[in-house]
């Protein structure tokens, strides 16, 4: 019963399907782009980092992760916005700050807090962009067929393939030490008692897990060459090879003048 | 020579009592061979070692030798070794490489590694698909897969590595008896001279795809023979029981009742046959 | 005992994994349920132990409905065995594990090393007491679940596929136990894909066929019903095919087999 409702390609990716330029532009390019948004993003005013974030995700509408983007950035930035507002605009003591009846309330500290939340926005958005419109497959294969060390690559991609299976043994190991008589219903005291009995398998599982598979890809001769061949390699187009030349220029450039004014 | 030369290795994990207690043998390429043994009897260690995945840093014989074609497998480079000889243990989610997010790309893996022309790994991982029927699950996540289609994707992957020698743990051990019997006819139709050393405590794989039979015992090899001499072996019905079909006629022969020098049935097809000469030879 | 009264089970209503399933138990069985992979045996599983509650219907063991009951607390009625040993190990010793399941219990200290001790006699872990029981072997390993549950001693047991990963010393052992508890007047429900294991020991067969119970017989109808069979997906004991082959009465073991042939050819 595990597996059913799944989808076929697990269920702990933000991807969406689709054809569009951003999907089909180079997974590296993609990266490259996020990082140099990052970058860019210090350097603006709340104005242009509002219009970073108001493009991306107009790109992310246009690659038809418009649903993705709304529901992950409201249930994030959501709890953030009132978190920041309270701390900034409420708790801290301004000199402008304005006492009106049992609440106070200072116009700077409201400003402070706008700003932190369109950078975090806008981080957020070209994140979801990234991820939404680039199946974390493509990006291994753009990084294997690059040359970076396949070690790299397994770092990114058995997490995301693990996680699933993970949790799933997780939910069977609870289900096994409730039916001995395990009592998870109880007070937080009975549950911290309960915990090692949970945790223990899974630990257990996963160390024999981690085993067996070092042997399995000794037996697939994995880092036996520095390099891996790589069947249907993202396109990567000359003029994208470009721009990622002059955006990893342009990051340092940019750190150094923040850094320098 | 030899594909595989293991003379008196002793091995044992820790202080512990050894698994493996003097075992010789010799493995000649293009053997189908069973490697049959109880719980506890040194069986998936000597595939390990037979495999190559021992000995390890820490874990090293005690004593005696094992030679794959000629020299120790710490003496093969990684890509040599993984060209010479495949191993697919037994719990099928182990098996799977957590580097590929669909079938395709888990098939693809190995020959990618080993740095084979593109076109080479292609052929490779169609034939594959097609050896272990796995055609219409190319696209799928390699966890979301039944136990079954798992253990079919890891003998494909093995076998895509195209080695000389695949050793299988218990393949058929999470199979339910409809996929077992699927699942062994594929082994079988597999090339003649692949070598395929199966490990099981189950006769009846063992009694389907292989011609010579290893008996371990606390880790030793107690019999190495045929099917019929391994049946008549003492310690056989003792560890693993017989085939349902053996054992009537076993318990027949107990009676005196079986014909002097005539063979015991092994599988139901051979059953009916005999039984019906033995019965008609009764009146 | 157990009863299982028009029991429905779905996670959403268009993909019902369990319809109108029905049946009773009053101990002193081995229940056999069968079925091929998919056939909702696992879920049946899960509705036995209370760890999953009825859509509709209801599930009582021992005279606790398992939806009011938590599944802790059904666990002293009907104790599981699963696949997987190493999901329930936790502890550093055999024995501690052992203990577990009575240490839930209101027993006296006495009472408890009674039963522990009794628990690993019974699977000829006596003299491993004392190891780590990830040291064990797989089998030995799945005794050590079994002991678990048998400390506990309640009225009901539920094994999945208990004969998996043993060879024939420890069908043996396994089959001798099933058999001490039932004699106790214990209800046993063994989930099984071995028919031969199945021929030998059950005393009733349940077999289920798209969520539905598509039989519940005693083993020789059973086997002798090529739609029955069918509809589960299942293959009879060789003994069995064999003895209709010769003409002989129905045989669904070796050792009944060889008693009627040898009858007829004396």
């Amino acid at each position: 019963m595990i597996t059913q409702g799944s989808s076929q390609t697990g269920t702990a990716l933000l991807y969406v399907p689709g054809n569009s330029f951003i999907h089909r532009m180079n997974p590296l390019t993609k990266l490259v782009g996020l990082l140099w948004l990052a970058a860019t993003t210090f350097m603006l005013p709340p104005g242009g980092m509002a219009t970073i974030f108001v493009a991306t995700f107009l790109f992310g509408v246009l690659a038809g992760a418009g649903k993705a983007f709304i529901k992950r950035l409201i249930l994030t930035l959501g709890p953030f916005a009132i978190f920041l507002f309270v701390i900034h605009g409420v708790l801290i003591e301004r000199h402008d700050t304005i006492q009106h009846e049992w609440i106070s309330f200072s116009p700077e500290g409201a400003q402070y807090m706008l700003k932190i939340l369109v950078r975090v926005a806008a981080l957020l958005a070209a994140s979801m962009l990234f991820v939404t419109t680039t199946h974390p497959a493509n990006l291994l294969k753009a990084l294997d067929s690059h040359g970076v060390p396949p070690g790299i690559a397994y770092l990114i991609a058995s997490p995301l393939l693990l996680l699933e299976p993970f949790s799933a043994r997780a939910r069977a190991i609870r289900d096994a030490q409730q039916a001995r008589g395990l009592d998870l219903t109880g007070s937080w005291k009975a549950r911290v008692k309960a915990f090692p009995a949970l945790l223990i398998p899974l630990v257990t599982l996963a160390l024999s897990d981690l085993d067996h598979r070092a042997t399995v890809l000794d037996g697939r001769a994995f880092r036996a060459r520095p390099f891996r061949v790589v069947l249907d390699a993202p396109v990567d187009r000359p003029y994208e090879r470009w721009l990622r030349r002059a955006l990893l220029i342009a990051i340092p450039l940019q750190i150094g003048v923040l850094l320098w004014l | 020579m030899a594909l595989i030369d293991i003379d008196n290795l002793v091995f044992g994990y820790g202080k512990a009592a050894p698994v493996l207690d003097g075992v010789s043998l010799s493995i000649a390429h293009g053997e189908r061979i069973a490697i049959l043994g109880g719980n506890g009897s040194g069986k998936t260690t000597l595939a390990q070692w037979i495999a190559g995945s021992l000995p390890r840093p820490g874990m090293t014989a005690r004593s005696g030798t094992l030679h794959a074609e000629g020299k120790p497998w710490s003496d093969w480079d990684a890509l040599k070794r993984a060209e010479t000889i495949q191993f697919v243990g037994q719990i099928p989610s182990q098996q799977i490489s957590g580097f590929a997010f669909t079938v395709y790309d888990e098939l693809v893996f190995g020959p990618g590694n080993l740095g084979l022309e593109e076109a080479e790994i292609r052929k490779r991982a169609d034939w594959a698909l097609d050896t272990c029927n796995l055609r219409h699950l190319v696209e799928r996540d390699p966890f979301t897969l039944s136990g079954g289609e798992q253990q079919r994707l890891s003998i494909a992957a093995a076998l895509v590595m195209q080695p000389k020698a695949l050793v299988l743990d218990e393949p058929t051990g999470n199979f339910d008896p409809e996929s077992r019997e699927k699942l062994l006819n594929q082994i079988n139709q597999l090339p003649e001279d692949l070598t395929v050393i199966l490990c099981d405590m189950a006769l009846k794989p063992a009694l389907a795809i292989a011609r010579r039979f290893l008996l371990l015992d606390e880790g030793r090899i107690v019999a190495d023979s045929d099917a019929q001499a391994i049946l008549a072996h003492p310690r056989t019905l003792e560890v693993f029981g017989a085939p349902a079909v053996t054992e009537a006629a076993l318990a027949i022969r107990a009676a005196g009742r079986w014909p002097e020098g005539k063979p015991l049935p092994l599988t139901y097809g051979q059953a009916e046959a005999l039984f019906k000469e033995v019965s008609h030879a009764h009146g | 005992m157990l009863t299982v009264d028009q029991v429905a089970f779905h996670y959403s209503a268009a993909t019902p994994v369990l319809r109108e399933v029905s049946f009773r138990s009053e101990g002193g069985e081995i229940l056999a349920l069968v079925g091929r992979n998919g056939a909702g045996k696992s879920t049946l599983l899960r509705l036995l132990n209370g760890l999953r509650k009825p859509t509709q219907g209801a599930v009582v063991i021992a005279g606790k409905n398992t939806r009011d009951t938590p599944p802790h607390i059904i666990s002293h009625s009907i104790g599981t065995v699963f696949q997987t040993p190493e999901q329930q190990i936790f502890n550093a010793t055999v024995r501690d594990e052992v203990a577990f399941g009575p240490n839930n219990l209101p027993l006296t200290p006495q009472q408890r090393e009674e039963r522990v001790v009794r628990a690993l006699a019974r699977t000829r872990l006596t003299d491993f007491a004392g190891k780590h029981p990830l040291d064990l072997d797989q089998a030995q390993r799945r005794f050590v679940a079994l002991a678990s549950v048998l400390a506990s001693q309640p009225p009901a047991l539920l094994l999945d596929e208990p004969q998996r990963g043993l060879d024939q010393r420890g069908k043996n052992l396994l089959e001798e136990i099933i058999r001490e508890e039932q004699a106790a007047g214990r209800c046993i429900i063994i989930v099984c894909h071995d028919m031969e294991f199945v021929a030998r020991l059950a005393s009733r067969i349940i077999a289920l066929s798209e969520g539905r119970l598509s039989a519940d017989m005693a083993p020789v109808d059973f086997f002798s019903d090529a739609p029955a069979m069918a509809a589960a997906s299942v293959e009879p004991p060789d003994t069995l095919r064999l003895s209709a082959a010769l003409g002989l009465p129905a045989s669904l073991t070796p050792s009944s087999f060889a008693d009627h042939w040898l009858a007829r050819h004396n």
